[in-house]
C-alpha cells in the first residue's frame, strides 16, 4: 500500500489547472437550453400537433402540460444541486409539488373520462412516431445529463441519477403531448406515466454502470 | 462485532452521528478561509498550495475517520480514499463557499462506502483457517466419508502391485512419472496395474450392490 505522504506528493504533482464548475442553476439552464433546442428541431421536423392552440384552451390539458414542463425544469435544477457535495439533500424535494400536480392531473383525467375514445375507437397508429419522439428527445438529453452530472458519481449516484432521469422523463412527456395527438386518456396515462417509469427504471438499472464509465478517472483505480 | 462496540460508548456515538459539527475537530473560521484560498489556488494549478492543503487536511480527515473506523489500516485507507476523491472532483469546489462542509460531505460519503463494503464482506466471506486446510489431505477426507472406509477395505484386497498403483496414481493423484519414481515400477506396469485394479474394484463394487 502506498504511504499517505507519497500519495499526497503524487497527487500534488498531478495538480493540473481545472476549470471550476459554473453555478448549478446556470448549468441547469444550459441543459434546459439544450432541451429547448432538441424540442425546436423536432418541431421543425415532425411539426406541432395541429390542434395544439385549441387544446391549450382546455384547462386540464394546459395544467398537465405546464405541470410536466415545470417538473422537468425543477428536477433539472435539483439534479444539478444534489450533484454537488456541499448542498443539502432536501433539494430532492424541489420537483415534488409539480410532479404531484402532473401525475394527479393525468390520473384525474383518466378517472373522469375513462372511456373518452374518439369516433374511430382507440387508435394505436400513433405509437410508432410517438416512440420515435421518445427516443429522439430522451437519448441526447440523457447523455448530456449523464456527462454533466459525472462529478456526482462518487457522492450521491442514486439521488443524482433519479433526479436526472425524472427531468428527462418530464421533458420527454411534454414533447410527446406537443407533437402527438393522443386523445384516449388511457394513452395519455400510458405515455406520460410510462415515459417517467421507463426513464427512471432505465436509470436504476444502468445508471451506476454508466456513471462509472464517465466518472473522473482516479476514482476507481484502486477498486 | 464493531457495531456493538460502537454502541457501548454513548459519547462516541453522539459525536459520530453529527459528522463535522463538533467543536474539537471543527476547523476554525480562519483555518477554513485559509483552506479555501489554498484550494482556489490549487484549482488554478498551484502545486505547492495544493500540496500544503492536502498535508493540512490529512490530520483532520484522520480524526474524522477515527470516529467511524477502529482499525488503523482502515483509517489510513479511508483517508487516502478521501484524498483521491477530493483530487478527482476538485473542480466542484466553489471558493465562494466554506471549504470544511464540502470536505466533510465527501469524507462521510467515503467512510460510509467503506463501512458498507466491510459489512458485505463480513456477511458473505469466511476467512480460511487451519481446520479448512487439513481437509485438503486425502486421509482426512477418507475418514470423513462413510464410503471411504469401504473403498479402503476393497483396495486392501487387491494384489500388492495393483494396490500400490491405485494408491499412488488415484488416491494420492501423483503423475505417472512421480509414481514411477516413488514405487520403482515402470510407467507401463503402473498403467497396466491401475487398469486392472480399477476393473476389479468396479466388479467388487457392483457385486456388492446387486445381490
Amino acid at each position: 500500500m502506498i504511504k499517505t505522504p507519497d500519495l499526497i506528493a503524487s497527487l500534488a504533482a498531478n495538480a493540473t489547472p481545472v476549470r471550476r464548475l459554473r453555478p448549478p442553476v446556470m448549468r441547469a439552464a444550459c441543459w434546459l437550453l439544450l432541451a429547448a433546442v432538441v424540442l425546436a428541431l423536432l418541431a421543425v421536423n415532425q411539426g406541432i400537433r395541429p390542434d395544439l392552440v385549441q387544446r391549450l384552451q382546455e384547462p386540464a390539458f394546459a395544467i398537465s402540460m405546464a405541470a410536466s414542463l415545470l417538473t422537468g425544469v425543477l428536477a433539472t435544477i435539483a439534479a444539478f444541486l444534489v450533484s454537488l457535495p456541499d448542498r443539502s439533500r432536501l433539494w430532492l424535494a424541489l420537483p415534488v409539488p409539480a410532479l404531484i400536480a402532473w401525475l394527479s392531473n393525468v390520473g384525474y383525467q383518466c378517472l373522469t373520462q375513462w372511456v373518452a375514445i374518439g369516433p374511430n375507437g382507440m387508435s394505436f397508429g400513433e405509437a410508432a412516431p410517438c416512440f420515435a419522439t421518445l427516443v429522439l428527445t430522451g437519448l441526447p438529453l440523457s447523455l448530456a445529463m449523464l456527462v454533466m452530472l459525472r462529478y456526482a458519481a462518487p457522492l450521491r449516484p442514486t439521488a443524482a441519477t433519479f433526479m436526472g432521469s425524472l427531468a428527462v422523463a418530464a421533458i420527454t412527456a411534454t414533447a410527446l403531448s406537443l407533437f402527438h395527438v393522443i386523445d384516449a386518456t388511457v394513452m395519455i396515462l400510458m405515455w406520460n406515466f410510462g415515459t417517467a417509469v421507463l426513464f427512471v427504471g432505465l436509470a436504476g438499472v444502468f445508471g451506476q454502470k454508466m456513471f462509472r464509465w464517465v466518472a473522473p478517472r482516479t476514482l476507481y483505480a484502486r477498486d | 462485532m464493531p457495531h456493538d462496540r460502537r454502541g457501548d460508548g454513548p459519547p462516541l456515538r453522539l459525536v459520530s452521528r453529527e459528522g463535522g459539527s463538533d467543536t474539537h475537530t471543527q476547523p476554525s473560521v480562519a483555518r477554513d478561509i485559509d483552506w479555501s484560498i489554498l484550494m482556489a489556488r490549487a484549482q488554478e494549478g498551484d502545486r505547492a498550495a495544493y500540496h500544503r492543503l492536502l498535508q493540512e487536511i490529512t490530520p483532520y480527515l484522520r480524526s474524522l475517520a477515527a470516529r467511524r473506523h477502529r482499525d488503523l489500516g482502515d483509517i489510513e485507507d479511508s483517508v487516502q480514499d478521501v484524498l483521491l476523491t477530493v483530487h478527482s472532483i476538485r473542480q466542484t469546489y466553489d471558493p465562494a463557499r466554506p471549504f470544511a462542509p464540502w470536505l466533510v460531505a465527501i469524507a462521510n460519503r467515503r467512510f460510509i462506502d467503506r463501512l458498507r463494503r466491510q459489512g458485505r464482506t463480513r456477511d458473505r466471506e469466511i476467512p480460511l483457517t487451519a481446520k479448512h486446510e487439513t481437509f485438503c489431505e486425502p486421509a482426512a477426507n477418507l475418514e470423513e466419508r462413510t464410503d471411504g472406509r469401504e473403498l479402503e477395505g476393497m483396495v486392501n484386497n487387491l494384489p500388492p502391485a495393483q494396490q500400490k498403483a491405485i494408491r499412488l496414481l488415484k488416491l494420492k493423484e501423483l503423475s505417472l512419472k512421480d509414481a514411477a519414481a516413488a514405487s520403482g515400477m515402470s510407467v507401463t506396469s503402473l498403467k497396466v496395474n491401475t487398469h486392472r485394479a480399477l476393473k476389479s474394484l468396479r466388479k467388487m463394487l457392483l457385486d456388492r450392490r446387486e445381490p
